[in-house]
């Protein structure tokens, strides 16, 4: 499904992804660990579109189509999914005005009838649930004055909502308490199935628990230096990012948790 | 030194002589002031970005004509009056008799109701402050008057449409004089709207009493056409325990300028004065606001909010004056300004003076683009390009539009929008 090959990305001149190579099957999903500092935002923010960053050599296919070639709206259209590390607070778009006009631009795109406000509000109403966040939650600005992990569960609300074909999830764990990493895990395994694929970047392994994965790639300096089975997440968590020659800050951190 | 200019010759000639004697000869006693009075400059401060908008030709100094058609109802629900060339058209106009409202055209008043009308006239404005508000004292042919006994609520806003023909070149002036006395009640819309290609002159003055207890919410919309030129003031003057509301919704022009001027003089009154302004093209639009606290315990709340776009220039200044006995006063202005081209030009500038020592006073202003990251999040959920800039600029002024208590008002206000944004926005 997603084929990335030699990937080199920078921003402002700075090269941060040096050589990135990955391959993702529908209904797999993998996990992309590595130290803070390493590249994950990056190379998740570059899938998604974002324009500050520059893709300088390398490509990347979603079903063997040029993803490089589309703006970030329409590689969303095909079905990419970006769970933002840090989501955007937009005050003065309501969080359900906001979730609707994404709805009905998929649907518009795919040549469905638009969903009219009663009929979302139904939808949002349960979905909100599934990731047990109050419907007042609706009619608020979007993230505006969430709690951190309100904003990760309004996340994978959305992706509920949109039902991509690629979800990336970036430090969708961070920042949560168990009942809420509980929450969110059900959330993501909601949406695994054999059309689908994940990817999930993390720093920590604590995820892992919650949602299984079926590879492990180890990311630092810009390039995967090394994929494994979902064994190579618990060596991490045992061992720490030094096991593989790896500076990290938050290794003490890390293994604490 | 270059003489500083003066009005066209033509523009000294009233013409419309259907007014009650008072009202001409006050007319014609601030006909005498316009001889000579310089108009603004570079060089003068309270028009310093706006002068070189204003082009008064000799040709825009003839009145429009008042007579030329006659209007059809107007598409507004509720009351309403309508004015063509600043003369109101009884034909078109609905509303009720009710006890203790009186709504009535200047050409309407007997002598004596003149009399004392024309006493009142330019009170309630800081004539220094609005240089051009005396042109429209010499040159109005009619006007609006409205007098609220105490205790008397005008059930329905009072819509007020104000329409020039701008089929050859020549002014305006409509003129609106309103008393509500104590503990009445009345919101009102002034509408100001042009058909007709030529350059025309609009120039407005409208006056609110608001007495004791009183409250008065009103609502300024500005849509004329990029041949009107348009220099307006308000003057308010507020009672104890009075309130007044303002809620003004402009799209730019050639020359468009409003000068609100509130005088907080009885104790415990209190304003609210709300601001929605787009400009796009080479559009200007400059909005002056004033708020005198004169007496202790009065509040003012301030909120405008700016968009420019293409090579537009919107203009906000916003003075609080707070006199020396004016304790425990709260003010608080809140200016924000959103620029969606390179080329667009945003001038702000809180002005306090602070007399008193026991007051809160708050003030802010920002110049701003729409944020990047928040387009990146909106389009990375498959949401258009330019869909995500309407919503992101709406963002900026939902809630001072939601704020127009009038739901007529607030679905115009949203039609012009989107016109806005489909000339602002190119389809992706
Ligand atoms: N917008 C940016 N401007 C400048 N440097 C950036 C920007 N985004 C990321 N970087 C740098 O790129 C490197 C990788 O960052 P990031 O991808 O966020 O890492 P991770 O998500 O793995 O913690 C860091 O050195 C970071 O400082
Ligand atoms: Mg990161």
């Amino acid at each position: 499904m997603l084929s990335i090959k030699n990937l080199h990305a920078s921003v402002e001149g700075k090269e941060i992804l040096k050589g990135i190579n990955l391959d993702v099957k529908a209904g797999e999903v993998h996990a992309i660990m590595g130290p803070n500092g390493s590249g994950k935002s990056t190379l998740s923010q570059v899938l998604a579109g974002n324009e500050a960053f520059d893709v300088t050599d390398g490509s990347i296919t979603l079903n063997g189509e040029n993803l490089l070639e589309l703006e970030t709206e329409e590689r969303a259209r095909e079905g990419i999914f970006l769970a933002f590390q840090y989501p955007v607070e937009i005050p003065g778009v309501s969080n359900l005005q906001f979730l609707r006009t994404a709805v009905n631009a998929m649907r518009t795109h795919k040549g469905e009838e638009e969903m009219n406000a009663a009929e979302f509000m139904k939808l949002a109403k349960e979905v909100s649930k599934q990731v047990d966040l109050d419907p007042s939650f609706l009619k608020r600005g979007v993230n505006e004055g969430f709690s951190g992990g309100e904003k990760k569960r309004n996340e994978i609300m959305q992706a509920l909502l949109l039902q991509p074909q690629l979800a990336i999830l970036d430090e969708t764990d961070s920042g949560l308490d168990i009942d809420a990493l509980k929450v969110v895990s059900d959330g993501v395994n909601a949406l695994r199935s054999d059309d689908r694929a994940i990817l999930m970047v993390t720093h920590y392994q604590r995820l892992l628990n919650h949602i299984v994965p079926d590879y492990v790639h180890v990311l630092a300096g810009g390039k995967i230096i090394k994929s494994g089975g979902r064994e190579l997440a618990l060596e991490l968590e045992e061992k720490g990012y030094g096991w593989l020659g790896i500076k990290d800050e938050d290794a003490a951190t890390d293994a604490a948790n | 030194m270059k003489a500083a200019p003066t009005l066209p010759a033509a523009f000294l000639h009233p013409a419309g002589q259907s007014l009650p004697q008072p009202l001409l000869e006050l007319r014609k006693q601030r006909g005498t002031a316009l001889v000579d009075m310089p108009l603004p400059t570079r060089k003068t401060e309270n028009w310093k970005y706006s002068s070189k908008y204003l082009k008064l030709t000799d040709d825009m100094g003839i009145s429009l004509p008042a007579d030329e058609k006659t209007g059809s109802s107007l598409a507004v629900p509720g009351y309403k009056v309508a004015f063509l060339n600043g003369v109101m058209l009884p034909e078109a106009s609905e509303y009720p008799d009710l006890e203790g409202i009186r709504i009535q055209s200047f050409g309407d008043l007997d002598d004596d109701e003149a009399a004392r009308l024309a006493e009142r006239l330019d009170s309630n404005l800081d004539g220094k402050a609005v240089q051009l508000a005396q042109l429209n004292s010499a040159r109005f042919e009619d006007g609006l008057f409205i007098s609220l006994a105490p205790e008397a609520v005008l059930d329905q806003p009072l819509h007020i449409v104000h329409e020039v023909t701008a089929d050859a070149s020549g002014s305006a002036f409509p003129r609106i004089y309103v008393d509500a006395g104590r503990h009445s009640q009345l919101t009102l819309v002034e509408e100001y709207i042009s058909s007709g290609t030529a350059a025309v002159l609009v120039n407005t003055v409208t006056e609110v009493e608001v007495a004791e207890g009183a409250s008065v919410t009103s609502i300024r919309l500005n849509m004329e056409g990029e041949n009107v030129q348009h220099v307006g003031a308000t003057g308010v003057r507020q009672q104890r325990s009075s309130r007044f509301e303002s809620h003004t919704v402009g799209f730019g022009g050639p020359l468009r300028r409003h000068d609100l001027q509130v005088r907080l003089e009885g104790e415990g009154a209190e304003c609210k004065l709300n601001g929605v302004v787009v400009t796009q093209g080479k559009q200007h639009y400059d909005n002056h606001t004033t708020i005198e606290h004169i007496a202790a315990h009065c509040n003012s709340e301030e909120t405008y909010r700016n968009i420019a776009a293409d090579q537009s220039h919107a203009v906000f200044n916003g003075r609080i004056h707070i006199h020396q006995d004016a304790q425990k006063s709260n003010a608080d202005m809140n200016n924000k300004n959103l620029l969606l081209s390179n080329g667009a030009e945003i001038d702000t500038k809180p002005e306090l003076e602070i007399y008193a020592d026991d007051v809160k006073c708050a003030h802010g202003a920002t110049i701003g683009q729409l944020d990047e990251t928040s387009v990146f999040y909106l389009v990375s959920r498959g949401i258009g390009r330019r869909q995500a800039n309407v919503l992101l600029t709406m963002a900026f002024i939902n809630e001072l539009v939601d704020q127009i208590p009038v739901e007529s008002v607030r679905e115009t206000a949203h039609t012009r929008l989107n016109q806005f944004f489909d000339q602002t926005f190119e389809e992706a």
